[in-house]
């Protein structure tokens, strides 16, 4: 007999307890045997720095432990990094990985510091020490911006800036991967530079797609000449796609977004096969690889967020049979051939079907998604737990061993797999609670939900950007329209201001008078367009689109 | 640290037991496949569970696997086989897409690979199946049973008395397990007959004839003459002409269009009930299949009805009476019609998130007219209703007007025709129509015939009903007297028939609207994807023949009763402290029409990126706006559906319902952004607050209450400023507390430096002091060295004097020489050479304590150097 609604509840929890016991057995033995490196190596027992030295294990790990709902440990390793991580030193650095990892990872745990019972200091969110870590981290890394393009160099010295004789090569995730974190340092320490440079580059990608609509892999950054012109959502570009529509929900920002569908589009048509998407020419639209990459399964979260869940789900089951084959998704899998390609066979225990499945499973609740999540545990547990914690895949076919546990085990895995089974964590919160926090620059609503996650799977908080300075010249206006709502006699006409917009939009008329008469209803939908920053409502099919079921579209 | 670690590898570990030892599944852990084939031998029937250990539905399949192994251990081999190990044989041979991989063998038959649900359950039925692929069908009751199962049947006869072996037997008999290859459900049956009297009552006359089984067309056998009697053909053959009246639907859980194929045939009923393959009588789906059979029977051909009895009364002696009697007895039982025509109206609803309707039955009173006839059920000429329409609507008021539970009815004369009058019964329906399906049925049963009626009084403006397909055949609307027999084929609105496990598939349930809380898991659905609606069998009346049967009728008639279902989220509990209002289906029309606030209500989805950044601004605008006068709500239209007119295509959407123009609602407009004064603005431009009349005492009123709101806004913004000054004043309090502790910390400093001068002027001492003994000994050093010149000067001159001396010696040793020679001139110089022994002989002493002298300022310097190092 199958199990009821209670057992599959009862499922899900003890299946959560048991990544809770996977977190700890790898952190306590990072802890013991390879702080304050970077990494554990989970076979030799010891560690290594690897994208810096940074303690990178650490600062990832850190906002796991909230959502595990240890508040202790949190704030002994809160005061540890303080005191033990420092940035002026001689090391050269990956710009994006410093970014996603470090100043993000270090953002978010400053903006649940208080949800973990730090106590902050006043100017809290505006101002703390996680945060003057993550804004000195951020520093460190523009010199890297400064080139003709805006498009950074891929790698840094902390020390010294960009070496001399550095590659221009850049790959197209290294370019366009910065505004989720940097937006947020410019909107919560009011320095609008970081948002600046990022913007930037997110344009020189933009201006530089070929004329078919799509992107490359790599790109020199002083001449704008693409080196490598693989197109697809993998890797080299998966994170350019994911912080296009990220900003767009952070920021409420209709450019960005605007810039997504089209690339949407050309993906679509050009690499969209029967659900898959495979690697095509950048110019011509030829197929070039036909490989699904491990790095790809991100893309089903993505179309999620933004009310594709129909194609992501598909996608999703597509990606899952890859996973049942081999106990895990190989860097590459030759679609027609079904099976790993050479010299791509490793499972870096990645997170990025297990995070797709996270955000499916709120839009869907399809049991389907928890059952990728159980595969995931028995997988995890039974082929890459060692003695000192969980080991690299190094080769599906034969699940030999790699002596290197990824910092994003801890970050982004565990996390993505803890937050699947557990639908009543504060990340998933929907809006129903929230906390009021009163800054120097007023009043100010957080932890209303709607987290942003970042590419290593930290969370941002969208309320906390209206949080600091923004919010005062906010506040007045809000104010004067209050007066005016108690007043008796209306003096002004009230006219919405339209949207800081920066593409192109059609002629202004007041939409207040539009949409108060039927006409203006009719109006707008024979225009047809609607909001950009917006989710098409699901289809009535969509009910019984579970437990594998997909619909063709009626059109 | 050790370089050489980046190289470190392990190999997996290597494989261990799967199912425990004592388990009664061969559990071949490093996959010995030959060993597996070898095994094959012992036994007729072998069950293979191919596994990976790390797979999860490998570890949830095992339990499942145990429980049947521990049932039929005596009767079928189970070997479980590791065929993950790449050292393992069954790894090297096969190549699996996905684990467990289930694979029977009947004795050489095989492999039939079992796809269906890994449950205990149905495992060991299709294990069953395969042990026994055709049923011995020994008596002519037995075969009746065999034939009145809603899954196909094939039979074949075959003689023994023959031979031991007919021929075709086998063949036949390696159909029935070939058709399982093919179809894993198991959804065709195959049987035997060896009694030839039972064979001739589905006139099989010759030993090898095979006999394809339906209800609905008229039952096949196999064409010998036309195609090869293979065990292929023979399946095939079945398979394709096989008839599926009702079908189970099993989705495996893989990505299928399984769903989406079958329910795009049209509108399909879909039956959720629990189901035990394992059973031996499934009561429920018999009266289910009876249903489904009486439905899809449109010719009524003999051996439906036939099977029809039997199911209906499987136990009753009257089966040994022949066909033709068993027809007899059905036209007798079936109901003649006495009843005027009739026609169900449904009346427009003011507002459709009502859950009643607006029935009225209206019939046509003739009389003179035609009568109708035994066979067919009365049905209106479409004329004859329109004209009663007509009729009815000019009188409609009347009916409007009276609002009542009770069944009100009256009479009126056609406008058209003296000869016929119409009566209307009209009451108020709401989702238990089943009650008002029975009282009618006796209303219509008196020759006054009902009508039913319920409205409101303000609704005159909506009261033109509409009339679907003019130009259609209106088929019979009685519903007393409409019979379910072969509606499927008279309705234009057929409705296609599935079952579903609600063990296993209980969620699709759930997702169409089932209550979570029941615990007997029975539902029905009728699903039109096509139309994008469902309506649902009320779950509080038991899933049975006859509801299912009402059920299936009120779909079919033209002015359908049944309303779209609208499925609602339990799970939202209204929450007085939530500043934004959580509005569900049931809670949409109180919470945005009934209340006299303004509305505004935003459209969400929990997924919906775009809609969840926007919390924080819905919950500060609620907490802004006055909450007696204004509700800040929000509804998840993924989980709550509304009526039509409410549906929005895009998430987020915000509409504004201002008090008093409830109906007039605004859409915030798409293409601003959505902030706190863009929000404010648009409340402020519709609210109803504004007005520009001259002011009377009610707008005195309305003054002070609009001032009393801001009187306590602003002491809520009062409230707000003091917590901002607290703030503030903490943060003052906190920068006092900084800088006294940097105070502290500058004096701390002071003194230390004081402390360190002096110690710097302590070291400054000793390090005069030690530059003064350096000095000095540098001194020192510099006279032992001139002194150690000296020793070398003087060890010089003495060499020098040595040698001179030397060189006197050899002269004096020739001067002694010569003066052997030359006595006499030595005798003068005697006494020279005597002084020069003399001074040679203090020379030597004095080179000799020199010698002494030097060893020791040797030692001395050596000392000395010591020190100053």
């Amino acid at each position: 007999a199958g199990p009821g609604r209670a057992g599959a509840e009862r499922a899900c929890l003890c299946r959560r307890e048991r990544v809770r016991a996977m977190f700890y057995h790898a952190y306590e033995h990072y802890l013991e045997s390879a702080f304050p490196y970077d990494e554990l190596r989970p076979l030799t027992c010891d560690g290594q720095d690897t994208w810096g030295s940074f303690s990178l294990t650490l600062i990832d790990a850190l906002d796991t432990l909230l959502i595990l709902g240890n508040v202790s440990e949190f704030q002994r390793v809160v005061n540890v990094l303080q005191e033990g991580v420092d940035f002026d030193i001689d090391v050269n650095a990956s710009v994006f990985e410093t970014n996603i990892r470090v100043v993000g990872g270090l953002l978010s745990a400053h903006l649940l510091s208080r949800k973990a019972g730090v106590e902050v200091e006043a100017g809290w969110p505006c101002s703390g020490p996680l945060l003057r870590m993550a804004e000195e981290a951020a520093r460190k890394l523009l010199p890297a911006f400064q080139t003709p393009t805006g498009m950074p160099y891929g790698t840094v010295n902390l020390l010294h800036g960009v070496n001399p004789g550095e590659t221009p090569v850049t790959c197209t995730a290294g370019i366009g991967t910065f505004i989720v974190e940097f937006a947020t340092l410019s909107h919560l320490t009011g320095d609008p530079v970081f948002e600046d440079v990022a913007r930037k580059a997110l344009k020189a990608l933009w201006k530089n797609r070929s004329d078919i609509g799509l992107v490359g892999n790599h790109i020199d950054v002083i001449t704008a000449k693409w080196v490598a012109q693989d197109a697809g959502i993998g890797a080299g570009v998966d994170s350019y796609f994911e912080y296009l529509v990220k900003g767009a929900i952070l920021l409420q920002d209709k450019e960005l977004m605007s810039m997504f569908l089209e690339y949407n589009k050309a993906i679509k048509n050009y690499t969209k096969f029967d659900d898959w998407y495979l690697w095509v020419q950048m110019y011509k639209g030829t197929v070039s690889m036909p490989v699904f990459q491990s790095l790809e399964a991100y893309w089903p979260g993505l179309q999620s967020l933004i009310g594709d869940v129909d194609n992501a789900m598909r996608t999703f089951l597509n990606y899952y049979t890859v996973w049942k084959q081999f106990g895990g998704l190989p860097e590459f899998y030759n679609i027609p051939q079904g099976y790993t390609v050479d010299k791509r066979e490793g499972y870096p225990l990645r997170p990025e079907l297990i995070e797709s499945a996270m955000y499916l499973y709120r839009a869907t609740r399809d049991p389907t998604l928890l059952e990728l999540g159980r595969d995931a545990v028995e997988s995890i547990e039974k082929i890459s737990k060692v003695d000192c914690g969980f080991a690299t895949i190094k080769d599906l076919r034969d699940h030999r061993l790699d002596n290197r546990m990824e910092s994003f085990f801890l970050a982004e895995t565990i996390k993505y797999l803890y937050l699947l089974f557990d639908p009543d964590n504060f990340i998933h919160n929907d809006g129903s609670d929230f906390d009021v926090v009163v800054t120097a620059y007023g009043e100010c609503v957080l932890s209303a939900g709607g987290y942003v996650f970042n590419t290593e799977a930290h969370p941002i908080d969208p309320a906390a950007l209206h949080c600091c300075r923004k919010r005062r010249e906010e506040q007045w206006e809000v104010e004067d329209l209050m007066r005016e709502f108690y007043s008796q006699k209306k003096t002004k006409r009230f006219t919405l201001k339209r949207a800081p917009d920066h593409g192109e939009r059609e002629d202004a008329k007041d939409p207040a008078d539009a949409s108060s008469e039927k006409a203006g209803e009719k109006r707008n939908s024979k225009k047809s367009s609607h909001s950009l920053l917006s989710c098409p409502s699901q289809s009535f099919n969509s009910k019984l689109a579970v437990l594998g079921q997909v619909f063709l579209d009626n059109t | 640290s050790c370089s050489r670690a980046k190289d470190v590898t392990m190999p997996a570990k290597l494989p261990v037991n799967f199912f425990s030892t004592r388990s009664p599944v061969i559990d071949l852990f490093r996959g010995q496949l030959d060993y597996a084939d070898q095994l094959r031998q012992d036994s007729e029937i072998v069950l293979y569970f191919f596994y990976a250990p790390w797979c999860g539905q490998s570890i949830a399949a095992r339990e499942e696997i145990e429980h049947v192994a521990s049932r039929l251990s005596d009767q079928v081999l189970f070997v479980a086989v590791n065929c993950w190990w790449n050292q393992g044989k069954c790894r090297k041979q096969k190549h699996f897409f996905y684990f467990p991989v289930i694979h029977l063998y009947h004795q050489s038959f095989g492999p039939i690979e079992y796809k269906g649900p890994m449950s205990a359950v149905y495992i060991e039925k299709f294990v069953r199946r395969v042990m026994t692929p055709l049923l011995y069908i020994s008596s002519r009751s037995k075969l009746l049973d065999f034939l009145s199962n809603y899954e196909p049947g094939v039979v074949g006869f075959f003689e023994f008395n023959a031979s031991p072996q007919p021929p075709g037997y086998l063949t036949f008999f390696t159909s029935a397990l070939h058709s399982l290859k093919k179809d894993y459900l198991g959804t065709v049956r195959f049987g035997v007959v060896t009694d030839k009297r039972v064979a001739e009552e589905i006139s099989l006359v010759h030993s090898g004839s095979v006999y394809l089984h339906r209800h609905a067309n008229t039952s096949l056998i196999y064409p010998k003459d036309i195609m090869n009697f293979t065990a292929e053909n023979i399946c095939k053959w079945a398979l394709e002409n096989r008839e599926m009246l009702i079908r189970w639907l099993r989705p495996h859980g893989g990505k299928s269009l399984l769903l989406n194929n079958e329910l795009k045939k049209g509108p399909a009923l879909l039956i959720f009930i629990p189901y035990n393959p394992l059973a031996e009588i499934h009561p429920l789906l018999d009266e289910i299949t009876k249903v489904a059979l009486e439905y899809h029977k449109c010719n009524k051909s003999q051996a439906a009805e036939a099977d029809l009895q039997h199911v209906g009364d499987s136990d009753s002696p009257a089966f040994d009476s022949s066909v033709p009697d068993a027809h007899l007895k059905f036209s007798e039982t079936f109901p003649i019609a006495k009843y005027p025509c009739c026609n169900t109206v449904v009346l427009p609803q003011w507002h459709s998130i009502s859950r009643t309707h607006n029935v009225c039955e209206l019939c046509v009173n003739q009389t003179l007219g035609v009568k109708p006839n035994k066979v067919h059920v009365p049905h209106c000429n479409f004329l004859e209703i329109e004209a009663a329409l007509d009729s009815f609507y000019l009188q409609e008021h009347t009916f409007f007007q009276v609002i009542s539970n009770t069944i009100e009815c009256s009479n009126f004369l056609s406008f058209y025709s003296p000869f016929s009058y119409y009566t209307a019964c009209c009451r108020t329906v709401n989702r238990h129509f089943l009650s008002f399906i029975s009282s009618e049925k006796t209303i219509f049963q008196t020759p006054k015939v009902a009508f039913s009626s319920h409205g409101k009084k303000d609704n005159t403006q909506f009261s033109i009903p509409h009339i679907e397909d003019r130009n259609c055949f209106i088929p019979d609307l009685n519903i007393s007297s409409m019979n379910i027999t072969g509606l499927s084929c008279r309705t234009n609105k057929t409705l296609n028939l599935y079952l579903l496990d609600s063990n296993l598939f209980w969620i699709y349930a759930e997702r169409l609207g089932a209550s979570r809380s029941t615990h007997l898991k029975e539902f029905a659905a009728i699903v039109d994807l096509k139309e994008e609606v469902h309506y649902v069998l009320d779950q509080n009346q038991s899933l049975v023949g006859p509801t299912l049967e009402n059920f299936i009728k009120n779909f079919s008639v033209l002015y359908s009763p049944l309303k779209r279902h609208l499925v609602d989220d339990p799970s939202v509990h209204f929450h007085e402290e939530h500043v934004v209002t959580e509005v569900t289906t049931s809670t949409f029309h109180q919470t945005v029409f009934l209340s006299a606030k303004n509305v505004l209500l935003l459209y969400y989805a929990q997924w919906c990126g775009f809609c969840a950044s926007l919390n924080h601004i819905f919950i500060q605008l609620a907490r802004l706006l006055p909450p007696d006068s204004f509700t800040v709500a929000r509804i998840d239209v993924t989980r709550n559906d509304l009526p039509w007119e409410f549906m929005t295509d895009r998430l987020p959407t915000i509409l504004f319902f201002p008090h008093q123009r409830k109906e007039q609602s605004v859409k915030f407009p798409e293409d601003f952004s959505v902030n706190l004064p863009n929000l404010l603005k648009f409340i402020l431009h519709h609210s109803s607050l504004s007005s520009s009349e001259p002011c009377t005492k009610e707008c005195l009123h309305k003054e002070s209450v609009l001032q009393q709101g801001h009187i306590s806004l602003l002491e809520r913004e009062i409230q707000k400023l003091r917590s901002e000054i607290s703030a503030l004043h903490q943060a003052h309090d906190q920068l006092e507390a900084q800088l006294s502790e940097a105070r502290r910390e500058e004096q701390r400093l002071q003194q230390q430096k004081h402390t360190l001068e002096k110690q710097h002027k302590s070291l400054q001492l000793h390090s005069e002091q030690l530059q003064a003994t350096y000095d000095q000994k540098n001194r020192e050093l510099l006279e032992m060295a001139e002194k150690l010149q000296e020793l070398a000067d003087a060890s010089e001159n003495l060499l020098k004097e040595n040698a001179l001396l030397r060189i006197l010696v050899a002269s004096r040793g020739r001067k002694l020489q010569s003066k052997d020679e030359i006595e006499e001139p030595l005798q003068s110089e005697q006494t020279l050479s005597e002084d020069n022994d003399i001074s040679l002989s203090i020379a030597t002493a004095a080179l000799e304590e020199k010698r002494i002298d030097n060893i020791d300022t040797v030692e001395t310097e050596h000392s000395s150097g010591n020190r100053t190092e």
